[in-house]
């Protein structure tokens, strides 16, 4: 071809332009409107409106998606998934598009308000922003010369809440404390006394063995989106083989090559049993084992030689051929990892369980590599200058009964105050409803209301949750799409990342950021707290978080991160196995198979199957209760996210037809839920359900989704409609007129199984026993 | 130099236009005018005298049905999508939404351009159509004053284009020029190959 100059290509685009022009039905912005967007900037289809556009970052639950808002005039209209973040690569699942329900609740605490009648009793006086931060200043100013110890804060979880551990910290108390029940605390205890590290990554996409042990990553995960695709992908392009042990028919053992139920509880002598047979049958890898544990080959095969394939059968239901069989794949199959979660975690054996479905990744040799259990990767964030120093621990803040407990002991927290542990001066509560996620809430909820225990209790909240509703004092904080924050977590693509939450819209009418509340408090109440919140605004508090990420800092910093939403090395690649070069972070520099520490407190140091004494005295008529999460609703989280409860909003409990039968149950028929006497504590004793019958679940077991049934948080929560034009018109959406469920029975919007669950906690790892709950069933109505 | 991407922004858009539907009598008469003919020229795209001849409404109602035979079926077509003509790293087999469409999902998306609902981004008519929005965008942050906007929207340009049309373009040419019977799409992929070379180079 001859060269073309420039002169032929501007005739031939006057040319071009000529016949666009004539065709009538298209010219260049005629044709963006019909194929791209109207001018090819994103506008809005049906009403031409320009939109714009942001990055943040997603907290309708722990995963942190990266997510882009769109915005017009000034209105969140749509919530998408950033294509550039690490973790979720653009996709978004409906809790994160749904997070549009929360920012424009109808029924959003806008302005600041102060209890009028006793607490509970739902009357509030609006007050000024003003009169607000006086009083609660003057609570905190009075309470920090007589005892700042009695300041506890109350979040969902520490890692999430800086800016609320560092006020608490700067006041002098060491009494933040994570408040829900609804948490990994034994898996995290097993990992960090394992390997020296809280948490674990299973490097899912590039495994070629998965076996999962209670859990359920495609529904419910702490990096769900990020987690899920990846294990989609080792699935579909890795042909990974997937083998899961559980009580239920779950989203990802649908997706699974085998499924196999265990017994109740028993979780960790299949596991065990696995261990057993790949030490007999000589398939472990020696070298590794003895380069970097603490054990030999040798003591390990005779401490499980008691765990075989045939007492596994007998007493876990999973036949001894299956364990062989999986036993001698999962070690003769490299890359090959374990997957694990709550369901295995959630025991008064968690620490136990959870250690050994470790095992079976260390004595293959599948320990941080490319396709195995891999070490959790977080970025590292900087502490802002100065550092309030961290005060004495307390009772609250390091329960001494669980020296090895890496988080609070979270669920016992209520009960520690019932018995005064910890005095309570002010109670702070922010980003979390203990009061709907905890065991015993009946507990909770008389703690919350007795003024002898708590004096004064400021809730700092943008709706009005189960616990806010027991407040003296609301300040209305914003959503997580109207504020900062820098956040990280652990990244599923093994290479740390820093993301970024910004205000996609404006703070809705008074409401208020935290670190603006936080920073106003500090300023008022003084006492060398203030300095702790000198910042320039929130850039300045932000920009110091990333202050020590050389690679961030070089591609822009903080105005990186406005324009992106996340920041990453691009050239980072996984460093797998760091352990060969550092050792790992225990007291011995090694795995940790055998532990000291948990020796120490009288249990087996090597991983041990503790029987669970229950499961021989079920009757016909009992069954373990299972609380399980889904896709759909984030425990308390999204309970007035209108497009969500539309599609989850009741838990009929599931059954399997078989024991059904025996009980003389229907599909539909209305059931009662009974702790029995020899099974702990707590206020109530049964809850009514609905059964729904599925041969998707053990025949011993009966389940119940957890993020329903709420009795605050709004009438969204509560299946009532709000009628359209209804003030605060501001928010008014006519969509919230269509509440149909909450004509269903019983109880529209389902029921909080939590409520009969009482505290047990496992003695090692301080984690909620959740699994371990026996209800007897029986017919609501004969 | 608004001139250039005014430019730009039409020819792509034609081509957009060319490849997205069927052609229609006003489209097939723009292409027959003089000024259009010599235009053509210098890119090497000469259209038959029988075809400059012909009628329209014949014409369009044939190419109609061509423009389905050859590129939707049902049959053996040319599916026009980047992923079937350029399989992604571990992708053994063309496939639609393969790698590329995400790549260019996600150009669409930096870029600022929404797609349609159900459209696939990587379809040649999307790719053409992403340049003419952004060329014409161009020119207008140039008319405005705005040179570091309009720089930044070419180098966009430039880099979507070699880094996508430019990969498969010539392949979709040959690929249409072996199976099409009409004169007409043969010269139309021949034109956007020298256009898409001229660009940005090509391969």
């Amino acid at each position: 071809m001859r060269s073309i100059s420039r002169r032929d290509f501007l005739k031939l685009g006057a040319a071009s332009a000529a016949v666009l022009a004539v065709e009538s039905q298209f010219n260049v912005i005629a044709y963006a409107a019909e194929q791209l967007i109207e001018g090819g900037r994103s506008v809005n289809r049906t009403s031409g409106l320009p939109r714009s556009f942001l990055s943040s970052t997603c907290m309708q639950c722990p995963a942190s998606c990266g997510i882009t808002g769109y915005v017009e005039e000034s209105r969140l209209v749509k919530i998408g998934g950033n294509t550039k973040h690490l973790s979720n690569q653009g996709a978004l699942c409906g809790r994160g598009q749904a997070g549009i329900n929360a920012i424009y609740d109808p029924e959003r605490l806008l302005s600041p308000m102060k209890r009028v009648g006793p607490r509970g009793s739902d009357s509030w006086e609006h007050i000024s922003w003003d009169q607000a931060l006086e009083e609660v200043g003057d609570a905190l100013s009075s309470l920090k010369s007589r005892d700042p110890r009695e300041l506890v804060f109350l979040t969902q979880e520490l890692d999430d809440d800086y800016l609320g551990q560092r006020f608490t910290y700067a006041f002098g108390s060491p009494n933040a404390i994570g408040s829900t029940g609804d948490f990994d605390a034994n898996k995290l205890v097993a990992d960090e006394l394992t390997w020296g590290v809280a948490g674990d990554m299973p490097d899912v996409s590039n495994s070629k063995y998965i076996i999962v042990f209670g859990a359920n990553p495609l529904e419910s995960n702490p990096q769900y989106v990020g987690i899920a695709r990846r294990l989609v992908e080792g699935i579909r392009d890795n042909q990974a083989k997937v083998v899961v042990f559980d009580t239920r028919l779950t989203n990802t053992s649908a997706l699974s090559n085998e499924l196999h139920y265990a017994n109740p509880g028993t979780m960790g002598l299949v596991i065990l049993a696995l261990a057993n047979v790949i030490m007999q049958e000589g398939l472990y890898k020696r070298s590794f084992i003895e380069n970097w544990t603490n054990v030999t080959p040798e003591q390990l095969a005779q401490h499980l030689a008691e765990y075989t394939p045939e007492r596994a059968e007998a007493e876990t239901g999973v036949p001894a051929v299956v364990i062989r069989t999986v036993a001698t794949e999962f070690a003769s199959t490299e890359p090959a990892t374990t997957f694990t979660d709550k369901m295995l975690s959630n025991h008064a054996s968690g620490v136990q369980n959870e250690r050994a479905a470790m095992l079976l990744s260390i004595i293959t040799g599948n320990i941080d590599n490319h396709g195995g259990l891999c070490m959790p990767r977080v970025q590292e964030l900087a502490q802002p200058e100065p550092v309030p120093p961290t005060p004495e621990p307390s009772a609250l803040s390091n329960p001494p009964e669980f020296p090895l407990a890496s988080e609070q002991v979270i669920a016992g927290t209520f009960a520690q105050i019932r018995n005064r542990a910890q005095n309570v001066g002010v109670l702070i509560s922010h980003n979390g409803d203990p009061a709907y996620s905890n065991p015993d809430l009946g507990l909770v909820e008389d703690v919350l209301k007795d003024e002898a225990l708590i004096p004064y209790h400021v809730a700092v909240t943008p709706f009005l949750t189960e616990t806010a509703a027991l407040a003296d004092i609301i300040l209305p904080e914003t959503t997580y799409l109207e504020d900062s924050d820098i956040i990280v977590s652990p990244s599923p693509e093994l290479v740390p990342y820093v993301s970024l939450r910004q205000p996609v819209v404006q703070p809705l009418k008074e409401t208020r950021s935290f670190f603006s509340i936080a920073s106003d408090l500090a300023l008022r109440v003084k006492g060398g707290m203030e300095q702790y919140f000198d910042f320039k605004r929130v850039d300045g508090y932000l920009s110091a978080r990333i202050a020590n990420i050389a690679g961030l800092q070089k591609a822009g910093g903080l105005n990186y991160l406005k324009q992106h939403g996340v920041w990453y090395d691009p050239k980072s690649q996984p460093d797998y196995q760091a352990f060969r070069n550092n050792g790992f972070n225990t007291p011995s520099g090694r795995l940790e198979v055998s532990s000291e520490r948990i020796a120490a407190l009288g249990s087996p140091a090597l991983p041990t199957y503790e029987p669970v004494t229950f499961m021989n005295q079920l009757r016909e008529q009992d069954f373990v209760l299972t609380i399980f999460d889904t896709a759909i609703q984030s425990d308390w989280k999204t309970g007035n996210c209108m497009w969500l409860d539309e599609v989850l909003h009741r838990n009929p409990a599931w059954m399997n037809p078989v024991t059904a039968e025996e009980l003389g149950v229907e599909d539909g028929d209305e059931i009662k839920l009974t702790r029995p006497n020899n099974v702990g504590e707590a206020k109530a004793r049964s809850v009514t359900s609905t059964v729904y019958l599925t041969e998707g679940i053990h025949p011993r077991v009966i389940a119940m989704a957890n993020g329903v049934g709420h009795k605050a948080f709004g009438r969204i929560a509560q299946a009532e409609s709000i009628p359209y034009r209804e003030p605060p018109k501001i928010l008014q959406d006519p969509n919230t007129e269509m509440i149909w469920w909450g004509h269903e029975e019983p109880g529209g919007n389902g029921v909080n199984p939590k409520q009969i669950v009482p505290i047990a906690l496992d003695p090692i790892g301080g984690g909620e026993a959740w699994g371990d709950m026996v209800v007897t069933v029986a017919k609501a109505k004969e | 130099m608004s001139e250039t991407a005014q430019a730009r922004a039409a020819i792509y858009g034609l081509l957009g236009r060319v490849f997205s539907a069927k052609p229609s009598c006003e489209l097939l008469k723009g292409l027959k005018d003089k000024q259009m003919l010599d235009a053509l020229a210098a890119f090497e795209v000469v259209l038959e005298p029988d075809f400059i001849a012909g009628e329209e409404k014949q014409q369009a109602g044939e190419l109609a049905a061509e423009y389905t035979r050859l590129f939707l079926g049902p049959g053996p077509h040319i599916a026009p999508y980047e992923s079937v003509f350029i399989p992604g790293e571990g992708e053994e087999s063309p496939r639609l939404w393969g790698e590329a469409t995400r790549e260019v999902a996600k150009f669409f998306e930096e870029a600022g351009l929404e797609l349609g609902e159900g459209e696939t981004p990587d379809h040649i008519s999307l790719e053409f159509g992403a340049i003419a929005v952004l060329a014409q965008e161009e020119a207008e942050k140039r008319e405005s004053g705005d040179s570091e906007e309009a720089d930044r929207l070419r180098e966009m340009q430039l880099r979507f284009c070699s880094e996508h049309p430019a990969r498969w373009v010539p392949e979709l040419s040959r690929a249409v020029a072996d199976s099409t019977r009409s004169g007409f799409y043969r010269s139309m992929v021949l034109l956007a190959e020298n256009v898409v070379r001229m660009h940005c180079g090509g391969k």
